[in-house]
């Protein structure tokens, strides 16, 4: 079927998302407005306007009542998903990278980036009252992080840990209760973009710019599977029907010499989940994928682009035809 | 240090431990003498190696003196002119601390002079420079090192014959040619250029022969026959090869950076373009015994080979100003003692199957160019043409020898206007000529297939009659196949017209080739079969730079270097058909170089007579595929089988886990089940989305 193109964002994608249910569809972008789409026919329902700054992330929380966002401009904010009214603001000392509501949305989690002299933070904030004083409460938690930066985040389950993906290439799991690092790996050789769960949060997959996307188990950061590709991975998600991961990325925009979309490889790759078996590409972007994302039914994806297009494809009859034999 | 003060002491100290060791009882200074019978194992080797270097030695104080033989033998009134003369010679190499010139009874010098450099490097300087020097008509100096003299005397008076050298057993250097499948060898230089592998290729795998990194530091070479494969070093040149690749012959010559085999392998030409002096800058090695036969001074290598080779390793030769250079082996000297004179000599090469060559002569005024072709020794010219109007040419000859070409670039008509008694020269374009020479019939009767258009690429087919020529504008870009045939001129065979590439690559066997459109044309590849002109198959390889067929003409490989872009590297194997067969995407993959292959030992005869009966053979092949293909996909199923039951294990208890979680999961999210989508039923709002379905405009009022 011929995808929805969402031309809502003068600049490049970031990130996109789903809700819970998946009737929504929210993106953000370097522009300064984070927009959200039904799902189902692309029609664009409003926007968040309020940042001055590159809209690095977004989550919303499973009632999709909140909608939050991290930018460049410092701020990290929190917003009324049915009216688009700003409703908390929190002032960082440096750029927002990263942001994730908890499983129950009682909490969130978000970073910030290593910049003029502040170190990179994870940060953990009480979000079930949110008002003006939102603002000036304390973090239950502030974890800073010597090393390398934190790149991606995801709660692990049941609100008991918090997943980092880093710079270099490493994936740290941290207790919420202590602050303590209770676990590392190191898989990738190069910064982990993107960290996605799969539906019952026991593994996760992360994408890497060392060209290749893993699967981790999400309690002990086992390293299960590599799906290897020849360019920069951006963004990776699980199926959450089928035994299928889908991969965004290419050639980084400013790597690329000749701008041919043949070169930069831009599409969306499908692989198996089980097999690492690559048995599927999706062209369209003509600039790499930063964000991919399975609609929670497994019947459709998204991906948003550099070329600040954000594509909804659904699947035809012969995606769920085909089988690999074993 | 500090280890090496104690070992040298300690002996001298023995005498006096046993005291040291009461008097340290009393106070709390550590002991640092040695145990009672403590043996010092460790020599002053081991320990002053550093300084041992510089330890005097003997001959050290002989280093600086020289013996001047052969000087006049002079009596005392003479001696002082005698020493003026020496002393004028032989000051200039240095300062000279002490002379002696022996007389007999009657004080006439005995002819030899003993001279002593205060800097023994100066003696090497004189006894370089004037050994052999010829005073006047009489007296020769020979002139040597005083150290030199065990040296010579030590040589025995009587020859005796040299011991053999054991014979050493390489073990079968054609081993690879054993494979019951025929299938090829290939070398891979990857990683950047770091490393080595060689592979055996095999359906449905390849699999590593041997993999070695830092094997080289340029790049590698095999034999023309696959026998052995050449790696460069700062030193020198190392060949390998047998099952293992041991080592097999080293030749040493330092900044070495291009090589070239003989046809047959016996020889090894070396080029290194800076050296400790201007000789030796190219080097002819014997590949079985290492020894160097021949070096040559040549100034600025423009074309490599320096030295082209006959087909029987019988000759070699090299162009020079006007000259042609033959020489011959295993003397290595010039062949007849004498180089062939020709004027304007432009290019020259050998047939590769018989001791002919092709030289090109280009126009002079009014002296037309010449194609000629000379038998060696003889050099009797055995066929010549006259060509005009002459850009340039270009000599081609087929692999079998059977015929050659030369394409001749040709400006049209001159238009010659006298203006101000002054010529003015227009050239109105260019055309292409293809003279074809056909070697096997009676007196070589030459063809010729004129083209209008800009040549691209030439090729003839390797084994068989055949040739094609990429020509035509950049936008129009044609390819068309002639056949020669006894006694009549090339006729053409099949023009394609509008292609995209800019290769010709003949399968080594003949009758395929592939079309490919390399580095700018995107990697475009067409596989023909050239029996019935049928495109068997198109495909692409996107950005290849290269492509190279294995030598029993199976397989064709594409590849993409990183010599030449860094990203994409890799190599693609391909059937000669042109089904892709297996993508390696290699990260700093460089370069795939086939081994080749010796020509076939059956006579022409048995090879005509096995086509002949190739339905005889191909079942039993047919089914030896079906099996492997079979085989294959039957692996691959339970390997899948297996990665699956695993995962499938380790779900399980994922699972497990997740079910039990879900009381913890309903408090968190104030009891409402959000598990599964359609779960919380109580919470769902209906809405209407609408769907633009159509567009239609209608035009109201004009």
């Amino acid at each position: 079927m011929k995808p929805l193109m969402l031309h809502g964002h003068e600049r490049a994608i970031t990130q996109i998302k789903y809700n819970r249910e998946g009737d929504l569809l929210f993106s953000s972008a370097k522009d300064h407005s984070p927009n959200v789409w039904y799902s189902l026919n692309g029609e664009r329902l409003g926007t968040f306007n309020g940042h001055s700054g590159a809209v690095w992330t977004l989550d919303i929380d499973w009632q999709t009542r909140f909608f939050m966002s991290g930018a460049a401009d410092f701020t990290l904010r929190i917003w009324d998903c049915s009216t688009g009214t700003q409703l908390g603001n929190i002032v960082t000392r440096s750029s927002v990278r990263t942001c994730a509501f908890s499983y129950s949305g009682n909490m969130a989690v978000f970073t910030t980036d290593k910049a003029m002299g502040h170190p990179c933070e994870i940060f953990v904030v009480d979000t079930r009252n949110i008002d003006s004083s939102f603002s000036d409460n304390d973090p239950i938690m502030r974890i800073p992080i010597s090393d390398s930066k934190v790149t991606s985040i995801l709660w692990g389950a049941l609100d008991e840990t918090i997943l980092t993906g880093h710079e270099d290439g490493t994936v740290k799991i941290w207790d919420l209760q202590s602050g303590k690092e209770l676990a590392k790996a190191r898989e990738h050789t190069n910064s982990v973009n993107d960290m996605q769960m799969n539906k019952d949060q026991s593994m996760f997959i992360t994408a890497s710019k060392d060209n290749t996307a893993r699967l981790f188990d999400a309690n002990n950061l086992m390293a299960l599977k590599v799906y290897k590709t020849e360019r920069p991975v951006n963004s990776a998600a699980i199926s959450p029907i089928l035994d299928h991961v889908v991969l965004g990325g290419g050639q980084e925009a400013m790597d690329v010499t000749t701008t041919s979309t043949r070169i930069g490889k831009f599409d969306s790759r499908f692989f198996h989940l089980v097999f690492e078996e690559e048995f599927g590409r999706v062209k369209g972007h003509f600039g790499p994928i930063n964000s991919v994302a399975f609609h929670p039914d497994g019947k459709s994806y998204s991906s948003g682009g550099e070329d600040g297009y954000v594509r909804v494809h659904t699947f035809d009859q012969s995606y769920y035809e085909f089988n690999f034999d074993y | 240090m500090g280890k090496k003060k104690e070992g040298d002491k300690s002996p001298r100290n023995f005498e006096n431990n046993r005291f040291n060791r009461s008097e340290s009882y009393g106070d709390d200074e550590p002991n640092f003498s040695d145990e009672e019978n403590f043996e010092d194992t460790i020599t002053d080797e081991e320990l002053l190696a550093e300084f041992l270097i510089h330890r005097p030695r003997e001959e050290d104080s002989y280093e600086g003196i020289i013996v001047v033989d052969g000087a006049p033998q002079v009596g005392p009134e003479r001696l002082e002119k005698l020493k003026g003369v020496i002393k004028k010679m032989y000051g200039k190499f240095g300062t000279i601390i002490n002379e002696f010139y022996p007389t007999d009874e009657k004080n006439v010098t005995k002819g030899f002079i003993f001279l002593e450099y205060k800097n023994p490097s100066d003696a090497v300087d004189a006894v370089n420079a004037t050994n052999n020097y010829k005073l006047d008509k009489q007296h020769t100096f020979l002139v040597n090192h005083y150290s030199d003299f065990e040296k010579y005397s030590n040589i025995p008076d009587e020859w005796t014959v040299p011991e053999p050298q054991e014979y050493k057993d390489q073990g079968n250097l054609h081993y690879y040619l054993l494979d019951p499948d025929a299938y090829d060898q290939y070398c891979l230089i990857c990683s950047g250029g770091s490393t080595v592998q060689i592979w055996q290729n095999a359906a449905p795998e390849p699999t590593v022969v041997e993999e070695r990194p830092n094997w080289t530091e340029t790049y590698v070479r095999w034999s023309p026959l696959g026998t052995y494969m050449a790696t460069f070093h700062a030193r020198g040149v190392a060949l390998w090869g047998g099952p293992k690749f041991k080592q097999i012959m080293r030749f040493s010559h330092t900044g070495v950076q291009l090589i070239d085999f003989s046809p047959c392998e016996r020889y090894l030409v070396t080029y290194s373009p800076d050296g400790p002096s201007d000789q030796r800058r190219v080097i002819i090695w014997d590949v079985r015994t290492g020894a160097e036969k021949r070096s040559f001074s040549l100034d600025g290598v423009s074309l490599w080979p320096v030295f082209r080779w006959s087909p029987d390793d019988k000759f070699f030769a090299r162009i020079g100003q006007d000259v042609l250079s033959v020489y011959e082996t295993p003397s290595f000297g010039l062949l007849d003692k004498r180089s062939i004179k020709i004027p304007g000599i432009r290019d020259f090469a050998w047939s590769p199957t018989d001791n002919i060559l092709v030289y090109w002569v280009a126009e002079d005024k009014d002296v037309p160019a010449r194609v000629c072709l000379l038998e060696i020794p003889s050099r009797q010219e055995v066929r010549a043409n006259n060509l005009f109007n002459v850009a340039d040419c270009k000599i081609h000859w087929q692999k079998s020898g059977d015929y050659l070409c030369v394409k001749v670039d040709r400006y049209s008509k001159v238009k010659k206007e006298k203006n101000d008694a002054k010529y003015s020269v227009s050239f109105c374009g260019m055309y292409y000529n293809f003279e074809i020479f056909h070697m096997r019939e009676k007196l070589i009767p030459v063809d010729s297939v004129e083209i209008k258009e800009p040549i691209h690429a030439f090729a003839w087919e390797p084994v068989g009659s055949k040739f094609a020529i990429i020509h035509g504008d950049q936008h129009s870009i044609n390819v068309s196949f002639y056949g020669v045939k006894q006694g009549q001129p090339p006729s053409l065979l099949k023009k394609f017209e509008k292609r995209q590439c800019n290769h010709l690559f003949w399968s080594p066997t003949g009758q395929f080739i592939v079309l490919a459109g390399l580095r700018s044309m995107h990697g475009s590849l067409e596989f023909i079969d050239t029996n019935e002109f049928v495109v068997m198959n198109a495909g692409e390889h996107y950005t290849a730079s290269d492509v190279e067929w294995d030598p029993t003409g199976r397989y064709v490989v594409t590849g993409v270097s990183s010599w030449k872009q860094k990203v994409d590297n890799g190599f693609w194997l391909w059937s000669f058909q042109g089904k892709k067969l297996k993508k390696h995407n290699i990260d700093g993959f460089c370069q795939l170089m086939w081994r080749p292959r010796p020509p076939s030992l059956l006579s022409a005869k048995q090879q005509k007579e096995i086509k002949k009966n190739l339905k005889k053979y191909t079942p039993q092949f047919e089914s030896k595929d079906r099996m492997r293909s079979t085989r294959a996909s039957k692996e691959l199923i339970e390997k899948r089988c297996q990665l699956m039951k695993t995962f499938e294990e380790y779900r399980q208890k994922n699972i497990q886990a997740w079910n039990e979680a879900k009381t913890r999961r309903l408090e968190l999210r104030n009891n409402v089940d959000t598990d599964e989508l359609e779960s919380d039923t109580k919470n769902v709002e209906e809405e209407e989305i609408e769907f633009l379905v159509k567009e239609e405009h209608t035009v109201i009022e004009e």
